[in-house]
């Protein structure tokens, strides 16, 4: 078979199974659009694991004036020698304590005020109820609880608080957002499999008569099959390219545009997928969708259509 | 009573199609459609076998297009036995047979001349070899003015002629036709049956099927006949009904 009738058969398939064509494309865009999104958030998570780690610190918070129902803080605000007692715990736990520095009232309310610049509550909060606080880096992250029994109660500390707690939540929200894509890529990956495969049966059945006389005249069975396979191959194509630009178009102005704009002023503890980590996956994601279409309708083109 | 004779001798002349000792049936349990059938057909002969329906004419033919394999015994076509035939080389030998149908399975968008074309174009012909050989197929059936027409627009006998047509246009050694002549008036026959009988003069085996009378007494051919698929008359030049002693 000659590649100009090879192509002749294969619009001509494409065009008389239009609406099949169409559900092929979308199912395989939904599909591949739901794989790449569980796998970006799986990128997600280890990029930002890495980059956050590195910047959270743990927090100790010293006495307010107002914590007056903590026990550790029952006069009051924290003093000068609390304060500097606390330093100097800070400096007896290294190595562990790689680095912490001093956030004072002023630049605790600047923060806050600089955070909370939208909310009606700013005004309401007083200054002196921001308290000021060690932030300490450690060497090893997970040995937070050592920080914790070594400054819990001490006196002028009103709290402890490991930061990691808070961007574990983020990174947990983030795994079931990629397992709950994983999952429904999964399911619209067989739904995908069952509808190629119901195509070639249906497209066997309205070709069953071009496909007698081939066989009848001599034309190998690789030859019988291969227009069928290039018409799965085409359509998976082009709902592969759909899910690509639809991923392109969620990273690049939900993501990279909209989300890290929105965050960009939340301290800069942000490191988000971009562009990047799309081109890093689509090769896995169009060879994987071609590679599945091809052994699928190969299958069905077996049960389905005699050679 | 009828009786099985072999009236040619085959010694030196080529075996194109040859049963041994083949039965054929679809399901066990079935009834035999062929029982212990023996036949040689040598290059360039003209046979028809005959026969009541569900006798198993087309059940033979099934067999030498390698459509089906024998319960029993052995099929030969061109000196291939297709018992040992692999899958992969089925698809050559069925290039060495062309098939010719009742019901012509014509592809109805296509025109005359695109039906003819599409066997070439399936099995690789060059654009020049389609351009020559088709008209001189369509010459050959006479049809080489319909080239455009769409089979809708045809008669039964000249959307007969397009079957033939597209059968013999990759010049195959041997040409089967089952019941050829079954959905067409007496004349238009006699014209399909003259049309296959110029083809087998140009060195075709011809095996045609079929259980007109009118047409297998006109042309004298030789005669295999079919009864219960056992074959019951071998006959050189035969009728359809004579009965020939042993």
């Amino acid at each position: 078979m000659r590649p100009g009738f090879l192509l002749g058969e294969v619009a001509n398939g494409l065009r008389r199974n239009a609406s099949m064509v169409v559900s092929v494309v979308l199912v395989t865009m939904v599909s591949l659009f739901f794989l790449g999104v569980g796998l970006l958030a799986q990128a997600q998570v280890s990029t930002a694991k890495g980059y956050w780690y590195d910047k959270v610190q743990v927090s100790i918070f010293l006495c307010t004036p107002d914590s007056v129902d903590v026990a550790s803080c029952a006069g009051g605000g924290v003093t000068p020698e609390q304060r500097e007692q606390v330093a100097a715990d800070l400096d007896g736990l290294q190595p562990l304590v790689t680095e912490y520095f001093y956030e004072s009232n002023d630049e605790a309310y600047e923060r806050f005020r600089e955070q909370f610049r939208n909310s009606p509550v700013l005004d309401s909060i007083p200054k002196e109820a921001i308290p000021e606080s060690y932030r300490v880096n450690l060497s090893d992250p997970s040995k937070y609880e050592v920080i914790r029994a070594a400054f819990e109660n001490a006196p002028g500390v009103e709290s402890v608080e490991d930061q990691r707690e808070v961007v574990d939540k983020l990174f947990t929200f983030l795994g079931v957002l990629s397992v709950g894509a994983l999952a429904l890529a999964v399911a619209m990956v067989v739904c995908a499999v069952l509808l190629i495969s119901t195509t070639i049966r249906l497209t066997a059945w309205t070709r069953r008569r071009e496909t007698a006389i081939k066989r009848m005249v001599g034309a190998s069975a690789f030859s019988i099959r291969l227009p069928f396979v290039l018409e799965t191959v085409v359509a998976t194509l082009i709902g592969a390219g759909l899910a690509v630009g639809l991923l392109w178009a969620t990273v690049r102005y939900g993501i990279t545009g909209f989300l890290s704009e929105l965050l960009a002023g939340d301290s800069g503890l942000i490191s988000l997928v971009g562009p990047r980590d799309l081109w890093l996956i689509t090769p896995f994601l169009v060879g994987g969708a071609l590679l599945l279409a091809v052994v699928t309708a190969w299958l069905a083109l077996h049960r389905h259509v005699r050679v | 009573m009828v009786t099985a004779v072999t009236p040619l001798s085959l010694e030196k002349r080529v075996r194109m199609i040859t049963l041994e000792q083949v039965s054929l049936r679809y399901a066990k349990g079935d009834p035999w459609a062929l029982r212990e059938v023996d036949l040689d057909v040598t290059r360039g002969e003209f046979c028809f076998v005959v026969g009541p329906s569900g006798s198993g004419k087309s059940s033979l033919l099934r067999l030498v297009n390698l459509e089906q394999q024998p319960t029993q015994g052995r099929v030969l076509v061109a000196g291939h036995d297709l018992g040992e035939l692999p899958h992969r080389r089925v698809h050559l030998l069925r290039r060495q047979i062309g098939v010719v149908f009742q019901d012509f399975r014509l592809l109805s968008g296509r025109t005359v001349a695109q039906n003819v074309a599409y066997v070439l174009q399936v099995l690789g012909a060059r654009a020049h070899e389609i351009r020559q050989r088709v008209p001189e197929t369509l010459a050959l059936v006479g049809l080489q003015d319909k080239g455009r027409r769409l089979p809708h627009e045809l008669s039964g006998g000249e959307q007969q002629r397009v079957a033939i047509a597209r059968a013999m246009v990759n010049k195959p050694p041997i040409l089967l036709a089952d019941e050829p002549t079954g959905n067409l008036d007496p004349d238009t026959s006699a014209e399909i049956v003259a049309i296959l009988d110029r083809i087998n003069r140009a060195g075709t085996t011809v095996v045609m099927a079929t259980h007109d009378t009118t047409i297998v007494d006109q042309f004298r051919k030789r005669v295999v006949q079919l009864h219960e698929g056992r074959v019951v008359r071998d006959q050189a030049e035969g009728g359809y009904r004579e009965v020939v002693a042993q």
